[in-house]
């Protein structure tokens, strides 16, 4: 079976009308909408079976908080989250916009700006998402570096070692024994450690 | 009068905002203030951020989540007051509490606040089954969800032994009807309403868990806490004269019928007022259990006050910490000084004794 080339939306809303107001206003060529009256538990084995693209809800709606908790207490994915208000005043729309709340909403059911919204939301949750993959990458090769100046500076302090005789052995060691220089160094520690117990 | 917009979430604890706005103390410090009902942690918050409202009644550890940008964009949120300790309960369905009094032969009904222990038979017998007790909770960053953590690690649970997932508060019993959850662990009211319609049995209250610790806090951002000095001491000062006044037993009663209006809880005073009274409702058809201290908003026997004490902040953030929620390394005695400012909570009593000290002095 190949995969559905359409972008799923999982789509809550309790009104029906309301509901199918949107729901026409999506292309379903390009959209493929499962409607969800409620988020209760069964919502959140729909989001881990379906892995939804996108998913769309009212701002008001109080199921937000479980959308809101899939990122941190599911297995699912984060997913990015298009919000719309029926508020009335535009500015509590822009408001929420520009203090960079964490989804876009939609202030009426306009289909080319719906779509156009849907677009950007996932373009800037991808960037967001790449950002923090970046983010922890770098921590990661900081935390690399950290393990490795350690191992060294103990080398120095134990054999009294100049600084580059005391990389030459972890890189030797490294490369004798197959592993990263981050292992070797993982591993002097470890035994250091111990030493000084 | 200067004009003011409070978001708050329908539960019990909302009560010392409802207070000062019923009782005129709001007004008496020059705010007009309007409390908008809100429906979610996550949009209460966000208007928070967006300025669409001046303050929020705040999980506790919803500042630190804002200030690190757990959830969303980072953005400056502070506390100057904590509105109440305690106030929730954990509940598990009848069926469940039967079964489990089955399984133990030490006559669990009667050994309430029940330690997590009793609970290991049935997690291992559904664990033979290939399946897991479920609990509910009501926002990942929750004094709940720390909460239900903590009941379960007591007894060396690990939490993964059991499914853990959020529920907005409002919809907890619906769910446990449904037979969806197992338990929840949420606040009041809705623990009562879960007894009282029959289907659970609430064995342990946070007070049994973490007592007097901060449960709601008023959030503010820090700019707007920067930028009105003057009406953050007002607020402080009503907020503080609410909580002294829920302090008498006979004013509770008075409190509960305040929430039963639809514009706060719309609940039925009989699911309100047991925790306001010191009441935990158990099951259906027994006694409650005394819990004085319930629902706490200031001065009880003169031991705890509303001040956000920097110690009771790095008590919270440590709970995220052991949640794996917050890096070790962000959490900061500075940090949490930023975040938990008892420095503007002492100011604001600062001032308000120097105001009434100025008003003693003869002309």
């Amino acid at each position: 079976m190949t995969k559905d080339p359409r972008l799923q939306v999982l789509f809550i809303e309790n009104d029906t009308d309301k509901a199918s107001k949107m729901i026409n206003a999506l292309d379903p060529e390009k959209y493929a909408v499962s409607h969800l009256r409620s988020g209760n538990t069964a919502f959140l084995h729909l989001v881990e079976k379906y892995q939804p693209d996108l998913i769309l809800m009212d701002v008001e709606s109080p199921d937000r908080d479980i959308v809101e908790s899939l990122s941190v207490m599911s297995a699912a994915n984060p997913k990015p989250v298009v919000m719309f208000s029926q508020d009335e005043d535009t500015n509590t729309i822009n408001s929420l916009v520009k203090s960079g709340v964490s989804a876009y909403i939609v202030g009426d059911v306009d289909p080319t700006r719906v779509r156009s919204i849907i677009d950007i939301a996932i373009a800037r949750f991808d960037e967001h998402q790449q950002l923090k993959n970046e983010l922890v990458s770098t921590q990661q090769q900081l935390n690399k570096q950290k393990t490795v100046e350690q191992a060294k500076i103990w080398l120095m302090e134990t054999k009294g070692l100049t600084e580059k005789a005391a990389y030459g052995i972890l890189r030797k060691n490294a490369m004798d024994t197959g592993q990263t220089i981050e292992l070797v160094a993982k591993n002097i520690l470890s035994v250091a450690t111990m030493l000084e117990m | 009068m200067t004009s003011l917009t409070l978001g708050f979430m329908p539960l019990t604890d909302c009560i010392p905002m409802v207070v000062a706005k019923h009782m005129g103390f709001f007004e008496k410090w020059g705010l007009d203030v309007t409390l908008v009902r809100q429906n979610s942690w996550a949009t209460l918050r966000d208007k928070l951020h967006a300025n669409l409202i001046e303050g929020a009644h705040m999980l506790a550890p919803m500042p630190f989540a804002s200030a690190l940008g757990l959830a969303g964009k980072r953005f400056d949120v502070v506390t100057p007051y904590v509105l109440s300790r305690q106030g929730n309960a954990i509940t598990l369905a009848s069926s469940i509490f039967d079964e489990c009094a089955q399984l133990d032969h030490e006559g669990i009904e009667y050994s309430l606040p029940l330690p997590a222990s009793r609970l290991l038979a049935l997690i291992e017998k559904r664990a033979q089954q290939g399946s897991k007790l479920t609990f509910a909770t009501v926002y990942p960053y929750s004094c709940h969800y720390y909460q239900l953590r903590t009941w379960l690690a007591q007894y060396n649970i690990p939490v993964d032994a059991v499914n853990i997932l959020v529920i907005p508060p409002s919809k907890m019993v619906d769910a446990m009807k449904r037979k969806e959850i197992d338990g929840f662990c949420v606040g009041s009211p809705w623990n009562a309403q879960a007894v009282r319609s029959g289907i659970g049995v609430t064995v342990v209250t946070s007070c049994d868990i973490w007592p007097a610790m901060p449960e709601k806090v008023l959030g503010l951002t820090r700019r707007w806490c920067e930028d009105n000095e003057q009406s953050v001491i007002s607020l402080i000062g009503a907020l503080k004269e609410a909580c002294a006044w829920l302090v008498p037993l006979p004013n509770r009663f008075e409190a509960a019928r305040m929430l039963t209006d639809q514009a706060y809880l719309g609940a039925r005073i009989d699911v309100l007022t047991p925790s306001l009274l010191g009441s935990c409702l158990t099951k259906s058809g027994h006694n409650p259990r005394a819990v004085p201290l319930y629902n706490l908003f200031g001065q009880e026997n003169g031991t705890h006050d509303n001040c956000p004490s920097v110690s009771q902040g790095e008590w919270v953030l440590n709970q995220m910490v052991a949640a794996g929620h917050v890096s070790a390394s962000s959490a900061s005695k500075e940090f949490v000084a930023d975040v938990f400012r008892e420095d503007i909570y002492h100011c604001a009593i600062n001032a308000h004794n120097l105001h009434r000290n100025c008003e003693k002095l003869p002309a």
